[in-house]
């Protein structure tokens, strides 16, 4: 679902200077809830990494018999689903497919985001009005709606789900880096900086940039998380990509025989709360230890 | 003046977002391979090509893009959102006898997530890092990662077919033929699946914002001075503290009514609830173009009239915002 | 390959019990229809329109059997029956073709049916824009109506393929009087039906229900027995199948439930599952060859795809049982043009490897041959994991699959318009009759024309071309039939298309509804003789 908005809990006002690297690490490693947002992320990860490793061959493969349940063969303890795929093979290639449609697409997004909203903020005028108003033209199209438009003329496949969810999921971020960069070019630090007569490309770059970076990042984290569960509604309404696992599609298979079966369904569908729950809880903490560090 | 000002900016921002939607759709809609005869043919599970020829003849598919477009735009300036030559009705017809459903749907959604997660947010904050916090926001969290057809596929799992307390999916028992107020309840405990997993994400994320607002509110200075000369706790709440906490909340509704617009897609399949979004998902695959512009542009013309209606709401949450 | 686990074994077994006909139970039943009850049946996805003469689609012929009646109907073993014709000869040349009509009968508007409605109808539908009907009634040259009930076709050559099109779906009679002088494709009736069948039209509130009343003056005394009939629209394959569970519906056609989940409902008690009723639709589905590809011109190269995808695994655990191997694309239940004798291609990889290495196309380093691209037919769950299957399948054999999907106004543009594919997946229903659906699979003036469910693999062939018009307007049903057995063996050698699966739908009622199939073509036919069984209560 394209449903959660980047800016979703406020991104923290004014983070005006770069921040120091160590010094976050520490302050988020102090809040148990960042912790263990960053333990589950490493575990999904680990999984991502090893699946190649610990499972070589094509999760797609039918393996064994249909519809063993988990714990009916020590050796597909998750069981199989209804062509006799390997569930837990099928979980940990998914996470690789999951979280790579949930990066990437928010790596579009953030290009597409992060560009306009350091252009409008920084030359103002004409050029802030019309993309704001393009912004604005964007956020009035229901989001997961522009989703479906843009998946069915490209065709279900992992590229076109991929940049159905980075353009349409710019626009809160592109309104967020506006505000921070307005506030940035007012900044005398900026005003020397024109008056030093540096070309704007390098001052938005390297001066105004860095400033803007604590509420992408944590915008960023929130907007992979919802990468993840558009991917996982679109499989649901059948447009996954059908040549890769993903937890999505793995979701959207399971489901007609969630009745019968329902760990085929359940149990990708738990992997997808915990990834969601692991990015959220890290962007909360993110977002509690960058303003800590304003507050100081 | 400045209000009047106002108005005319809006309105001219609403005719600007109608043209642009106008012209972006159009042609992004035109880009998708295959039309609405071939989709009919398909269906007919036979056809040949003059029967197609036809059909593209009476749905106007067979003049070149530019003339379809600029019968589309001169249609739209007559305020004329076209005919829907799937369903074989004008599309306004079609849209308002869907609207009706999917306001429902969605006010009563919205209603549920914005009182239950304000309420629970202010619980929360009140005693935040004790029990009853540590409850609430896990299982905000909880619904705020769970995938939104999911929650609908185990509630109807539930409450409807092992409890028998609600309905399966629809809107009304058709075969009852209640009138008058049996149908308003008839309607109502048809809505309520719907409504509730529909609302649960939101009702999770307002939850959260509103703790996290309702926090960050109680440390500003103004709150602190008035605890400190020991002014009734609930009357600051009242009166102070939940009124300046509900603005992000707000800011947050109008920047997301569009989104649950595009959740109603999902959650009005589930429960075959006659609405906007599940039209507009079907027109898209019929390729209906007219009758998805259509939808499209009504839904952004919610959106907009929505944050018009959140700007009016901040006027009268924090007088010293005016409008402009 | 997976085996059947004893688990599912078990499940299959069950099932096979639950598909065999209900007799027992229905002896001791109450035996004498009672009058009464509204029946809900799931129409999905929502039909466009509710006259079958303007539209074929599935949803429309159901809601649209049940307003209009046909010349005649078909019983299970695809005989005639009579209808609105109460008799009808056939001339020993062919070329003329008479119906004697019911008397007495009347439209939902108090007019009187006569012989001018089905001169009217075929003139003006049939002939110029029913999509199937259109060739089979193009030699058709005069209708003569000598009286109000009595109709002669007169055809400038024979044409019996006409006799399996009667019915109410596969030649809709409209009512002249509210027709003539209109543009039929818009006519307003078209949505609002005037038939004169067991029910009629009351209201359609769209994206919600289709309401019918009972039609208290039908020719055929007593019947029917509801008085209401509703279809609901419900687009969630879950909720359909929680709508029957729990009673909120109890009647819907053509495989509404995802085949797991029929497994499971078919053992409730208060639900019944039903394979009958589709003898008239005879459906077949089979993977299309696209012959241009440079791998599959070579017929080797395709007869070593058949012997590499196993037939029995599509119909046992792909379709999960409700499915058995095809033979030849005109199947089994068309029995009268089955050909069960056309050349087999069994499932044996090795046998495909050898006539790959034949036709030169070795594995490569790592172990793949050629690559192919499969798109499945959009039509849900169960094309997509037959695909799944043959990515599988082939992979086996070295030849790599890339699945794509799309929705349907792509598939039909990329695989009959473009042929833009390698191997596509699609099903036709068979009919009685081979040429209502069958021949425009193989005959080569369909190639390229965009016209969905047609000949996409491309295959020219003036033999087959040849046998297919000469069956067209042979006057003798035996010779007929062995030019079509004939066709059967021609396209099984060449192997165009592979036929996978004669495809067993599936009806799912509840068990108290009575009587509900009757006849070969019952899912696009009336539920007149249905009726509530309350005995048990």
């Amino acid at each position: 679902m394209a449903l959660a908005e980047p800016d979703e809990l406020g991104a923290p006002a004014g983070a005006l200077m770069p921040q120091s690297g160590p010094c976050l690490a520490m302050r988020l490693l102090r809040r148990p809830c960042a912790v263990i947002g960053l333990i589950l992320l490493a575990v999904i990860l680990f999984m991502a990494a090893s699946a190649n490793w610990l499972y070589p061959d094509d999760p797609l493969d039918m393996v064994a018999l249909p519809f063993l349940w988990p714990g009916d063969d020590p050796a597909f303890p998750l069981g199989t689903d209804m062509l006799g795929r390997d569930l837990i093979a099928g979980i940990f290639h998914g996470a690789r497919v999951s979280l790579a449609i949930g990066v990437v697409a928010t790596f579009v997004s953030l290009l597409i985001g992060v560009g306009i909203g350091l252009l409008a903020g920084y030359h103002g005028k004409r050029l802030d009005q019309g993309l704001m108003r393009a912004t604005e033209l964007f956020q009035t199209i229901p989001p997961f709606l522009f989703v479906l438009a843009v998946v069915a003329i490209l065709q279900p496949s992992i590229p076109a789900i991929v940049l159905a969810i980075g353009i349409t999921s710019w626009p809160g971020l592109a309104r967020i880096v506006r505000a921070e960069t307005l506030k940035l070019r007012q900044s005398e630090f900026v005003e020397a900086l024109i008056g030093m007569g540096l070309p704007s490309w390098r001052i938005i770059l390297f001066h105004i940039l860095p400033g803007t970076l604590a509420p992408i990042i944590v915008s960023a984290s929130m907007m992979v998380a919802t990468a993840i569960l558009t991917e996982s509604s679109l499989a649901f309404l059948g447009l996954g990509d059908p040549n890769v696992i993903s937890w999505g599609g793995m979701v959207g298979a399971g489901r007609e025989v969630l009745r019968t079966d329902w760990y085929v369904a359940t149990l990708p569908g738990i992997a997808i709360l915990v990834a969601v729950l692991a990015l959220n809880l890290l962007g909360d903490g993110l977002n509690d230890a960058l303003d800590a560090k304003q507050h100081q | 003046m400045a209000s009047l000002h106002y108005w005319a900016r809006r309105l001219i921002q609403i005719i600007f977002v109608v043209l642009g939607i106008a012209v972006i759709n159009f042609f992004l809609l035109h880009l998708a391979p295959g039309d609405a005869a071939s989709v009919l043919a398909g269906e007919a599970g036979a056809a040949s090509p003059d029967y197609m020829a036809a059909l593209r003849a009476q749905f106007g598919l067979d003049q070149p893009l530019y003339i379809q477009f600029a019968r589309y735009i001169g249609n739209i300036l007559t305020f004329n959102l076209g005919f829907s030559f799937r369903q074989g009705l004008p599309v306004l017809d079609l849209i308002l006898q869907r609207l009706p459903a999917t306001l429902l749907l969605m006010g009563t959604s919205i209603g549920f997530a914005f009182l239950g997660g304000s309420a629970l947010g202010v619980l929360a904050a009140r005693r935040v890092g004790r029990g009853a916090d540590i409850v609430i926001s896990t299982v905000a969290l909880l619904f705020y990662a769970t995938p939104l057809f999911w929650i609908g596929i185990v509630l109807v799992v539930v409450f409807s077919v092992w409890l028998d307390w609600l309905p399966v999916g629809g809107m009304s028992s058709i075969e009852s033929g209640y009138g008058g107020i049996a149908y308003a309840l008839d309607v109502a405990r048809h809505l309520v699946l719907p409504a509730v997993t529909l609302g649960l994400f939101y009702l999770a994320a307002y939850t959260r914002l509103m703790r996290a607002s309702v926090l960050s509110v109680m440390s500003r200075d103004f709150i602190r001075s008035a605890r400190a000369r020991g002014v009734d706790e609930r009357r600051l709440m009242r009166r102070h503290v939940v009124p300046n906490a509900l603005l992000p909340v707000v800011t947050m509704l109008g920047v997301q009514i569009g989104s649950i617009l595009g959740g109603a897609v999902l959650v009005e399949t589930v429960f075959a609830w006659p609405g906007l979004g599940r039209l507009a998902f079907e027109a898209l695959f019929q390729r209906d173009l007219n009758l998805l512009l259509g939808i499209l542009l009504c839904s952004s013309i919610i959106v907009v009239l929505v944050n018009l209606g959140v700007d009016l709401l901040y006027s009268v949450l924090d007088p010293r915002i005016e409008l402009n | 390959m997976p085996r059947l686990s004893r688990r599912s074994a078990v499940s299959r077994l069950a099932l096979a019990s639950l598909l065999a006909p209900l007799g027992p139970e229905l002896v001791l039943a109450a035996t004498t229809p009672r009058r009464g009850g509204t029946l809900t049946a799931i129409v999905q996805p929502e039909p466009v329109v509710l006259t079958a003469a303007v539209n074929t689609a599935a949803p429309t012929q159901f809601v649209s059997g049940n307003v209009f009646d046909g010349l005649v109907d078909y019983a299970f073993d695809l005989s005639l029956r009579p209808s609105l014709a109460t008799s009808w000869e056939v001339a020993p040349d062919g070329k003329t073709i008479t119906f004697h009509l019911r008397q007495g009968v009347l439209w939902h508007d108090g007019q009187p049916f006569t012989s001018a409605d089905v001169k009217w109808s075929l003139e003006n539908v049939w002939q110029t824009i029913h999509p199937r009907n259109k060739s089979i009634y193009k030699n058709v040259e005069t209708v003569d109506v000598p009286d109000e009930h009595t109709v002669v076709l007169r055809l400038k050559a024979p044409s019996l393929a006409i006799m399996s099109t009667l019915n109410a779906s596969g030649a809709t009679i409209l009512p002249r009087h509210l027709y003539e002088g209109t543009d039929i494709l818009t006519n307003p009736y078209n949505n609002k039906p005037i038939g004169t069948g067991p029910f009629v039209f009351k209201e359609w509130k769209k994206g919600e229900y289709i309401l019918l009343e009972r039609n208290p003056h039908y020719w055929d005394q007593d019947k029917p027995y509801l008085d209401k009939l509703i279809f609901k629209v419900v687009p969630d394959a879950a909720a359909r199948a929680a709508a029957l569970e729990k009673g909120e519906a109890q009647y819907a056609i053509l495989s509404p439930v995802p085949l797991r989940e029929a497994e499971r409902l078919g053992k409730l008690p208060q639900l019944r599952i039903e394979t009958r009723g589709y003898e008239w639709l005879s459906p077949v589905f089979y993977l299309d060859f696209n012959i241009d590809n440079p791998y599959l011109k070579d017929v080797k190269v395709r007869q070593a795809l058949a012997h590499a995808i196993d037939l029995q695994a599509i119909a046992k655990i792909v379709w999960y049982g409700f499915a058995v191997p095809a033979i030849s694309p005109v199947p089994s239940t068309v029995p009268f043009f089955h050909n069960p004798d056309v050349p087999r291609y069994a499932f044996d990889p090795a046998r495909a490897e050898t006539l790959l290495d034949e036709a030169g196309l070795k594995r490569g380093a790592n172990g793949v041959r050629f690559k192919l691209t499969h798109d499945f037919l959009p039509y849900g769950d169960d094309f997509k994991r037959t695909g799944d299957y043959l990515k599988q399948a082939l992979k086996r054999v070295g030849i790599e699959v890339d699945i794509r999907a799309q929705d349907t106004a792509s598939f039909i543009k990329r695989v009959y318009a473009d042929r833009d594919f390698d191997v596509s997946s699609s099903w036709n229903g068979a009919f009685p009759d081979p040429q209502m659906g069958i021949t425009r699979i193989y005959w080569s003036g369909w190639v390229g024309s965009g016209t969905p469910w047609t000949n996409a693999s491309g295959y020219k062939n003036p033999l087959v071309d040849d046998l297919i018009d000469q069956a067209a307007i042979s006057p003798d049903a035996k010779a007929r039939a062995e030019l079509f057995r004939k066709f059967q063996t021609v396209v099984q050698t060449d192997l165009p298309t592979l036929p996978l699966a004669e495809l067993r739908f599936f009806t799912l009622h509840a068990a108290n509804l009575r009587d509900l199939t009757q006849q070969g073509d019952q899912v696009y036919a009336s539920v007149k003789n249905a009726w509530f069984d309350t005995s048990a209560e």
